[in-house]
């Protein structure tokens, strides 16, 4: 090339000494070279600016020379030697994937709709049965380079190893527990168990969560759990019965006996009262009486004669040496009669 | 004048040498990527192996390369049914994780990735089988899943050395029940539920029936107490009254007896009542005399 530039040099030199009619002829020469020569400057500038490239927010550029990974560099507007010396890759490092178990989103909608896998889902618990258990796993790469070049299909890596794990951890479980108390646990144990599995492969990928959709019994015997949720209400319904009639009948009791103590209290304070009354009026009446005991003796017991008398039948006997019963004065015929038969 | 004018010699021929230096060193130079290694092979004999990432060269055209995958790679198997030693079959579906760590053996006795998955399939189903074949149902599902893996892994990647093949790690995917167990289970499953409803149903008329038991027994009890104290309540007033009474008759109790005896005369001799009287007694003796004298 530098032999090239200089004729290029020469000739044009040349042709600058010339007059202007043999001009034409003369430039077509170093025309032609300027154009290669340009060629050859634009095409290299063109290579080297090939290796411009801007990494994004969420990616990580991975640089390899001849194949080697030589350099990782951050976000931003970055340079490489180009093609085909170095190559650069861009994975997206914040970016949260997600792969599901058990079920499929076939569109995310809304409203969404889902396909199941019911191969997927069904498992065995520790106490031998079954549950149908959906899943969803979420992950991100990690490191760059590991995710490039340590696992084939990282999706499906991840799949396998959430479908172990999930599978592991539910069936060291009750089904009980994995229906009701125990689903925060086999979050955690799958999401660890997962994390093992991939750190075990050196992925470079890590898993952000484990979140358990959906976890039922299978349908086939659905039924019989619901009793059993219904026989939990009867229990508790059952107890809260019972609560309500002892609610009712102790208060009640309560009133009762209130009432009897206030009885019993009315009936104390009456019988003392109504004893000071009759003490008061007998003292009253014996004050009087201590007076003219006689006289008084006398006039209440006539005066009590004389209520007594007019609603009584009234016999008169004789004297106390008389014949017995002869009544001399009757003041009432039918009886004199009856008498006298 | 409008013809092209001949291009230069010297040109040519530098296109010429340009060109055929990039056939040169293409034939020469080669890159292995990070995820690659490379057996190079000279008239078909293996003679280097590559596994360092970066630039390598050979003699173009006689020595051939083949290149293989350095990454983790993928294994998975179909379901098969194994009977585990309780005499239980399981429905077992595995995979595994697996590199090629001598492509230069691996070459020679699977030469690719196809034939390597064919003895993986043996290797691995019959590891598979012996160490569940050892185990009861319940410890491959809830206990020892972890060891029994570990140890398949193990006991595999030993058979697969020979094979330039590092077995990271077998897992089971699923171990289920085969669908002619599930009745089985279900109907079990059922009962147990039946059961527990059951116990739930009774557990509650147990609570019930001593809640209202306490009740009664609090209540009985209630009133007990409170006929007592209306007794003892009561008692006192009569006491008291008594009492109070007593003191006052005694000042006289002679005309106390009498007064009582005017107040029951005159509440009790009603009509109907027949009274005789004696004619010469106290209360008919001026009936005979004013003088009242007999």
């Amino acid at each position: 090339m530098p032999m090239d530039w200089d004729e290029f040099k020469s000739k044009k030199q040349g042709g600058g000494m010339g007059p202007p009619q043999i001009k034409l002829p003369e430039f077509r020469m170093p025309n032609m070279k300027l154009t290669g020569v340009l060629f050859v400057v634009i095409a290299t500038a063109l290579w080297l600016l090939s290796g411009i490239y801007t990494v994004g927010p969420d990616e990580q550029g991975i640089v390899l020379r001849y194949g080697a990974l030589n350099r990782v560099t951050s976000s931003g507007l970055n340079y490489h030697i180009p093609f085909p010396i170095e190559r650069v890759y861009t994975p997206k490092v914040t970016e949260v994937k997600r792969i599901e178990l058990g079920f499929r989103t076939i569109d995310p909608g809304p409203p969404a709709r889902y396909s199941d896998k019911p191969n997927e889902s069904r498992m065995l618990t520790g106490d031998e049965n079954m549950v149908d258990l959906d899943v969803i796993v979420q992950y991100r790469i990690s490191d760059a380079a590991k995710y490039l070049f340590n696992v084939r299909n990282p999706q499906t890596t991840v799949g396998h190893a959430a479908e172990a794990a999930i599978r592991q951890v539910v069936g060291s479980k009750p089904i009980d527990e994995a229906l009701t108390t125990g689903k925060g646990i086999i979050q955690q144990q799958t999401l660890s168990e997962i994390q093992k599995i991939l750190n075990l492969y050196d992925s470079g990928l890590t898993v952000v969560a484990v979140q358990l959709q959906d976890v039922t019994p299978p349908k086939e015997v659905i039924q019989s759990f619901k009793d059993v949720a219904s026989a939990r209400e009867d229990k508790n319904r059952l107890i809260n019965e019972a609560q309500g009639y002892r609610n009712q009948i102790i208060p009640e009791a309560r009133g009762n006996l209130a009432q009897i103590l206030r009885r019993a209290e009315a009936y104390r304070e009456t019988k003392i009262r109504q004893a000071r009354g009759d003490a008061n009026r007998f003292l009253a009446t014996v004050r009087e009486y201590k007076k003219a005991p006689e006289i008084t003796r006398k006039r209440l017991y006539l005066e009590m004669m004389k209520e007594v008398m007019p609603t009584v039948d009234k016999f008169i006997l004789g004297g106390k040496n008389g014949s017995g019963v002869l009544p001399i004065l009757s003041l009432r015929g039918d009886a004199l009669k009856e008498i006298k038969k | 004048m409008t013809q092209a004018p001949p291009i230069p010699k010297k040109t040519i021929a530098l296109l010429a040498v340009v060109v055929l230096g990039v056939i040169l060193m293409n034939a020469v130079f080669f890159t292995v990527r990070e995820d690659q290694q490379v057996v190079v092979t000279r008239l078909g004999k293996p003679v280097r192996i590559i596994r360092d990432a970066g630039l390598s060269y050979r003699t173009p055209f006689i020595e051939q390369l083949t290149f293989f995958d350095k990454r983790l790679l993928e294994y998975d198997s179909n379901p098969t049914e194994i009977i585990t030693q309780d005499k239980k079959s399981l429905v077992v579906d595995n995979f595994s994780r697996w590199r090629i760590v001598d492509p230069l053996k691996f070459l020679r006795t699977v030469r690719d990735e196809v034939g390597a998955q064919a003895r993986l399939d043996d290797i691995i189903y019959s590891e598979l089988r012996l160490e569940l074949g050892r185990k009861q149902l319940v410890d491959i599902v809830a206990h020892d899943r972890a060891e029994l893996m570990a140890q398949v892994t193990k006991e595999s990647n030993q058979k697969a050395k020979k094979y330039g093949i590092d077995i990271v790690d077998v897992r089971l995917k699923r171990a289920d029940l085969p669908q002619e167990n599930l009745k089985a289970i279900f109907g079990r499953m059922q009962a147990e539920r039946n059961r527990i409803a059951r116990q739930y149903r009774s557990e509650g008329r147990e609570e019930a029936q001593k809640i209202r038991a306490e009740t009664d027994r609090e209540r009985d009890i209630l009133l007990a107490g409170a006929y007592e104290q209306e007794q003892k309540i009561k008692g006192e007033g009569d006491a008291k009254s008594i009492e109070i009474t007593a003191q006052a008759f005694g000042q006289d109790s002679e005309f106390y007896a009498f007064n009582k005896s005017l107040e029951v005369y005159r509440a009790s001799l009603k009509n109907k009542t027949t009274l005789m009287l004696q004619a010469d007694g106290e209360f008919l003796k001026y009936l005979k005399t004013s003088s009242g004298k007999k």
